[in-house]
């Protein structure tokens, strides 16, 4: 049995940053004290909150019916309504739950998800978002609109950027007939800022994990990046991302690690299987192997964020996000992640009903452990539908490959010690 | 006399489909062998596979020098001293027979896998078939009750089907057995649609992929249905082996397991 992993003590101070936003989201909503936005989640946030919007991101909320394992009730209310079980489950469950009149934000007060004024969403992740918030919009009656983004994109190019900025640009008359204010620049200015320094601090939160022993796991992370999510344009993130860093350095100097003895380390492709973080933080645990690093945290280091070019620099985070990107550069961040975290194995997620999410469908997980010398596993499985889960299949080829990795490593340490003899 | 100063040990493979058990010595020879259906408790069936297998091999439980136990339900065998992955005993147990570098193909009841195996009896990779790939064993079942026989008749009447198996899908176990009736109403004959099952599960195997020479085959799979290796060979060029008595493989690599958990490279 293996020793228990210590919770970070930065825990308790997260569940007040959330709880406050999520308490602000409602009563502004309540009381229509402001008007209400819902936002992808790397949407034109920052443009929103300038304009005086309270933000609603419906992937947080999708998220938490996930994390709390009441999927399996909405999915079908939301497939009775015509949407198919392959698509993205966010959005099943997510218009299944309202359709119950249930929402995992009444733990905060709320009677359920906050009634938007405008949907704004972005297609750098996928199309689902966009059908998703056309759904409210119909259901409401109220706008929706956006940003179609390239998607598959190799280099990025200048036109793409600026294709993406008038877009964003063009949000703002619309934006601003719903929110009857108009746009002031000092304000879109200070929203990047606060965007900027969160996503430094965020950043540099995940990258302590480089560390041996890692302080923070990607279990961590998906609960710990919720500021950088939903709070994006308000200070409250980098506030809450100092006490973060703070504890994670005391760890590194202390040499606290997240997994108690920690042995293996791995990289995570792919969406959470929210409904099994923590069975599956416990069975990584349990073998002694950190999952270190992951392309989901990371998606919300928008380092392109620039307060002094707000448009382009937020076309730029959009267009040059992972999920947008072509199979090319996607394999070259991965590899450049595994070198940094010094990573023994990759885990991609192959999640059934988030293909734009999933990179083992075109070859990549064998493309890269045959370049980088180092095995990779892949896990089927959902964001939120867990009937696409197993967990004895999922436990049995996690097990099976942490004894391959550290059977690898046993080897090699045999090799050295006899070269070292001889 | 001189049988006590043999050590022994028993392997335990709780199956989702089988429970296994082997009695083997130190050297891999195997003294007794007990296999029973899956029902109930994992418990109850491990107490009755594992006095079966005694009784076979003419010892009894305190001679054992421990119990090794794998597979679906290896945390449900009382007493077991070792417990190891389904892969790592499928590769120690097919490499007591095969003593070379191969491409181990585990087929049983639930997830088949592809496992490398290296040149000393170590699993260096496996990977498993797609979740909707899986379940190989219920389909066999579901089967054998639509075309009227005990499961292990399948292979009878698909060695009787000359070339001509039925469509029968392989993307997902639920699909296949759709297939499977409606083959039946088409009337395809029991043969064609039994043939036509042995390629389906085939195909199920060929697209995991990483074969490499030589490719041997173990599992119930292979015991009970041979049929599969064939459909194998057609479909995908290749020729397979299998080890003898494929079914208790992984039983007899945990049990060697007990007496060497790890294989250290020579």
């Amino acid at each position: 049995m293996s020793a228990p992993r210590t919770e970070l003590a930065s825990t308790a101070a997260l569940r007040e940053t959330m709880g406050a936003y999520y308490r602000g989201l409602g009563a502004a909503a309540e009381t229509r004290s402001a008007p209400v936005a819902w936002c992808t989640s790397v949407g034109p946030a920052e443009l929103l909150r300038a304009l005086g919007f309270v933000v609603h991101f419906p992937e947080n909320h999708a998220a938490m019916i996930g994390a709390g394992r009441t999927a399996d009730r909405y999915l079908p209310v939301a497939h009775a309504q015509g949407y198919s079980q392959d698509i993205c489950s966010y959005l099943t469950s997510d218009i299944g739950a309202y359709l119950s009149g249930e929402s995992p934000l009444s733990a905060f007060g709320l009677k359920g998800v906050p009634r938007a004024d405008v949907l704004v969403f972005n297609t750098n992740q996928c199309r689902d978002v966009r059908d998703w918030f056309e759904w409210y919009g119909r259901t409401w009656g109220v706008p929706v609109v956006g940003i179609t983004s390239p998607r598959s994109v190799g280099e990025v190019t200048a036109s793409e950027i600026e294709d993406v900025a008038r877009q964003m640009e063009a949000l703002v008359p619309v934006l601003e007939g719903v929110a009857g204010t108009r746009l002031d620049a000092a304000r879109l200015v200070a929203a990047f800022g606060a965007s900027r320094d969160a996503s430094e601090l965020w950043e540099r939160c995940l990258l302590t994990a480089a560390n041996r022993p890692a302080p923070f796991t990607f279990f961590d992370g998906t609960i710990h990046m919720g500021p950088a999510v939903v709070l994006r344009g308000a200070g409250e993130a980098a506030t809450y991302y100092r006490t973060l860093l703070a504890e994670l350095e005391e760890r590194v100097s202390a040499g606290v690690g997240a997994v108690p003895r920690e042995s293996l380390r791995l990289y995570w492709d792919g969406m959470p299987v929210w409904g099994r973080l923590r069975a599956l933080s416990t069975t990584f645990t349990e073998f002694r192997t950190a999952v270190v690093a992951s392309t989901y945290c990371n998606s919300w280091i928008l380092s392109a964020l620039d307060p002094a070019d707000p448009w382009r620099s937020m076309a730029r985070a959009s267009v040059e996000l992972f999920i947008a990107r072509s199979d090319g550069p996607k394999e070259r961040y991965i590899e450049r992640m595994v070198e940094l975290y010094g990573v023994d194995g990759i885990v991609f997620h192959d999640c059934r009903t988030c293909p734009n999410n999933t990179n083992t469908r075109y070859g990549m997980p064998r493309r890269l452990s045959e370049r980088l010398g180092i095995p990779t596993l892949v896990l089927d499985g959902d964001v939120n539908d867990l009937r696409c889960f197993s967990d004895e299949q999922a436990r049995t080829n996690i097990e099976g490959f942490v004894e391959q990795l550290a059977d690898a490593r046993a080897a090699i340490s045999r090799a050295v010690a006899s070269r070292a003899a001889s | 006399m001189a049988q006590q100063e043999v050590r022994i040990a028993a392997g335990v493979d709780a199956g989702t489909e089988c429970v296994k058990a082997a009695i083997a010595t130190e050297d891999g020879r195997v003294l007794g062998r007990a296999v029973l259906p899956t029902r109930g408790y994992f418990q109850a069936c491990v107490y009755e596979v594992l006095a079966a297998a005694l009784d076979d091999a003419q010892r009894h439980e305190d001679e054992l020098a421990g119990i090794g136990a794998t597979g679906f339900g290896m945390d449900c065998v009382p007493k077991a001293t070792l417990t190891s992955t389904e892969a790592t005993c499928h590769a120690r147990g097919a490499f007591q027979h095969v003593r070379h570098a191969m491409t181990l193909v585990n087929i049983g009841g639930r997830d088949p896998h592809v496992i490398a195996v290296d040149g000393e009896g170590r699993r260096t990779a496996a990977r498993g078939a797609r979740r909707c790939g899986l379940g190989i064993g219920s389909f066999l079942m579901f089967t054998a009750r639509h075309l009227d026989v005990t499961p292990t008749r399948l292979q009878e009447l698909a060695s009787a089907a000359g070339e001509r198996p039925a469509r029968v899908s392989s993307y997902c176990s639920v699909f296949s057995a759709s297939d499977v009736l409606e083959r039946l109403r088409e009337g395809a004959t029991r043969e064609e649609i039994a043939l036509g099952c042995m390629h389906s599960i085939a195909e199920r195997i060929i697209e995991i992929g990483g074969f490499e020479d030589p490719v041997v085959i173990c599992g119930g799979v292979a015991e009970y249905f041979p049929g599969v290796l064939g459909a194998f060979e057609t479909q995908s060029g290749l020729k397979v082996r299998t080890v003898p008595d494929p079914i208790f493989t992984a039983a007899l690599g945990a049990a060697l397991r007990v007496f060497r958990p790890r294989v250290e490279a020579s």
